[in-house]
């Protein structure tokens, strides 16, 4: 009788347990919560959990600390302690995936929610898988951040971030809140999405501004995406809805391997847009003052609707973006001479350097579209620290081991074409020159003001002078002096540079060796 | 139209202008030359930022400008 009646009170107790176990599940569910999941909707047009859905292939989020239950909290009150972590597909391929739940104390971190986010990062790194956060919080969360009990002992978070750059592609999407943590974590990511109007990042928010420092100003103004990305190219990407961030999300991982061990996936080639292609040829203007927007000849050589611009509103002197051709991913760069006549400027070259780093890290290899009359001069560049940045720019290029190739379009001048990769400055397994080319140490009306000012101030009409002086040094600076004297590969046509590129890509390793004398690291000059 | 903000738009960089290629109330499209300025031997385009309708061109033909300089304003 007594076994009987222990049984029951057993099996009482662990229907008990599982009862519990259900509402506490349930109690975190976005259709058990209309308040929070209203609220959270009058801000933004997702909840944390539905951006995963949204996200991921159908059904296959498996999420990871779900029951979690803060110190003084209950499952209803702070679920999953603000962030929802798990792993997920996209596209077929695993990724880790941690989302902040702005509806839980504004998204902050709770001692278990930074565990939980360590936890995410540790995993993508052990299983060699991108890392995606989607950022809608803040910082510590007072009530334990203002315990040294718990706030001594920090995180490994930026460690484990540090180590695994390079190793997995790391992307932030700022949903929403993203001043202090959230920007922390994107400042060590690869690539960052804000949503426009609505989400915001920096160092800290305008209430804590105006503590610390009395300076006024709203969170847009501060840290909104016109001037985070657009002015100061903190992220790469502004979208106008979370929609489109996600959907960024996917677009950029489809050029990427999940791991810097394996090769970046190839798709079914595709001929680049017919138009494009047809008025590549003609892109070039005859006069060598003219602009023209080199965007078109990257669409006239890329596999058509395969080009993904990164950053493509800052730094617009310089365009970057991932690309593929006959189904290849690869990373062009290129200087828009319709932006500053494509000047490299601080911004450009932070911007580029960045690029380049991505696109070695994951096997991409590197196209250079070289029309660059030079780095930019005069005070505000010295300001701008340029002799650094600039140094930045052949600093990745050096380091690189994956295929590039460099095409002069048009100019290719001064240390800008070492930096753009030109001649045999960085091994180009090609380097090549289209005829429209000049190749030269400095601009022509430069070199001519220097070389011969006291010819041109002599002259009866110096302007005179001076344009035929140009005119002269001119003839010396053609693309087939450049391969006559085996500083180029060859000469080639537009329409006869796809299938070039596409040729030479097919021939190169996807990696050289590491030719590096032995040392421990690197010193960037930033 | 409906004016959704008013954009200042500024010269990426010193120069001279060269040729005004828009006057208020033409309509245009982001990446649409607005000005267009001489500097380094090269002509230079200001391009408009977005799509909207010139409000107001700020300068003129031969005049020279300065790095971050208002030429224009663009209604969107």
């Amino acid at each position: 009788m007594a076994g009987k009646q222990q049984m029951e009170e057993t099996r009482s107790a662990q229907m008990q347990a599982r009862a519990e176990i259900a509402t506490a599940r349930a109690a975190l569910m976005d259709e058990n919560r209309p308040d929070a999941v209203a609220r959270q909707l009058r801000r933004a047009e997702m909840t944390a959990r539905e951006r995963i859905a949204t996200l991921c292939d159908d059904g296959t989020f498996v999420e990871s600390g779900a029951l979690v239950r803060d110190r003084d909290g209950d499952h209803a009150r702070t679920p999953a302690d603000g962030v929802v972590t798990g792993t997920g597909q996209i596209d077929g391929r695993w990724v880790v995936i941690a989302s902040q739940d702005f509806t839980v104390h504004g998204g902050s971190s709770g001692v278990l929610g930074s565990a939980k986010m360590q936890r995410a990062t540790k995993l993508a790194k052990r299983d060699g898988l991108p890392l995606i956060f989607l950022l809608d919080g803040s910082g510590h969360r007072i009530q334990d951040g203002q315990d040294s009990r718990h706030f001594a002992h920090a995180s490994g978070m930026f460690h484990d971030m540090a180590r695994i750059s390079g190793w997995v592609p790391v992307i932030s999407a700022m949903m929403g809140a993203g001043f202090a943590g959230p920007t922390n974590y994107a400042g060590l990511s690869d690539f960052v999405i804000m949503v426009r109007g609505q989400s915001y990042m920096g160092m800290a928010g305008p209430e804590l501004v105006k503590a610390g420092t009395g300076e006024e100003i709203d969170k847009q103004d501060l840290g909104g995406a016109h001037v985070q990305v657009d002015q100061h190219g903190l992220a790469d990407l502004g979208v106008a809805n979370e929609a489109e961030a996600l959907q960024a999300i996917r677009t950029y991982l489809s050029f990427l391997p999940s791991n810097a061990g394996l090769q970046p996936p190839v798709q079914p080639a595709r001929a680049p847009d017919a138009k494009a292609a047809t008025r590549l040829p003609h892109l070039i203007p005859d006069e060598s003052r003219k602009f023209y927007d080199v965007r078109k000849v990257i669409a006239g050589l890329a596999d058509q609707d395969s080009i993904f611009e990164l950053m493509p509103t800052f730094a617009a002197n310089a365009v970057t973006a991932m690309a593929r051709l006959d189904g290849r991913p690869v990373g062009f760069i290129a200087n828009q001479a319709m932006r500053m006549a494509g000047t490299l400027n601080s911004p450009a070259c932070e911007k580029i350097a960045h690029f380049v780093a991505v696109c070695d890290a994951f096997g991409l290899p590197l196209i250079y579209l070289v029309d660059v009359p030079g780095f930019l001069i005069g005070s505000g560049a010295e300001r701008s620290l340029l002799g650094r940045r600039s140094a930045k720019l052949v600093f990745e290029l050096g380091h690189a081991t994956v295929p590039r190739i460099s095409v002069v379009l048009r100019k290719g001048y001064g240390l800008g074409y070492y930096g753009m990769c030109g001649g045999r400055s960085f091994d180009a397994d090609a380097s090549l020159a289209w005829p429209s080319a000049e190749i030269c140490a400095m601009s022509l009306y430069g070199a001519a003001n220097v070389a011969y000012r006291k010819q041109i101030l002599a002259a009866d009409d110096p302007d005179a002078k001076r344009d035929e002086l140009v005119q002269q040094m001119r003839d010396n600076i053609s693309p087939l002096r450049a391969a006559e004297g085996y500083g180029v590969d060859d000469v080639i046509e537009p329409d006869e540079t796809r299938d070039y590129l596409i040729r030479v890509l097919d021939r190169a390793p996807a990696r050289r060796d590491n030719q590096m004398p032995p040392k421990f690291r690197a010193i960037s000059p930033f | 139209m409906e004016i959704k903000s008013e954009i200042k738009i500024e010269s990426e960089i010193a120069g001279k202008v060269w040729q005004i290629s828009t006057g208020p109330g033409d309509q245009v499209a982001e990446d649409d030359p607005i000005v267009i300025l001489e500097s380094m031997k090269m002509e230079i385009p200001v391009v408009a930022p977005a799509d909207g309708v010139i409000a107001e061109i700020l300068v003129a033909v031969d005049e020279p400008v300065e790095e971050g300089q208002v030429v224009a304003v663009l209604n969107t």
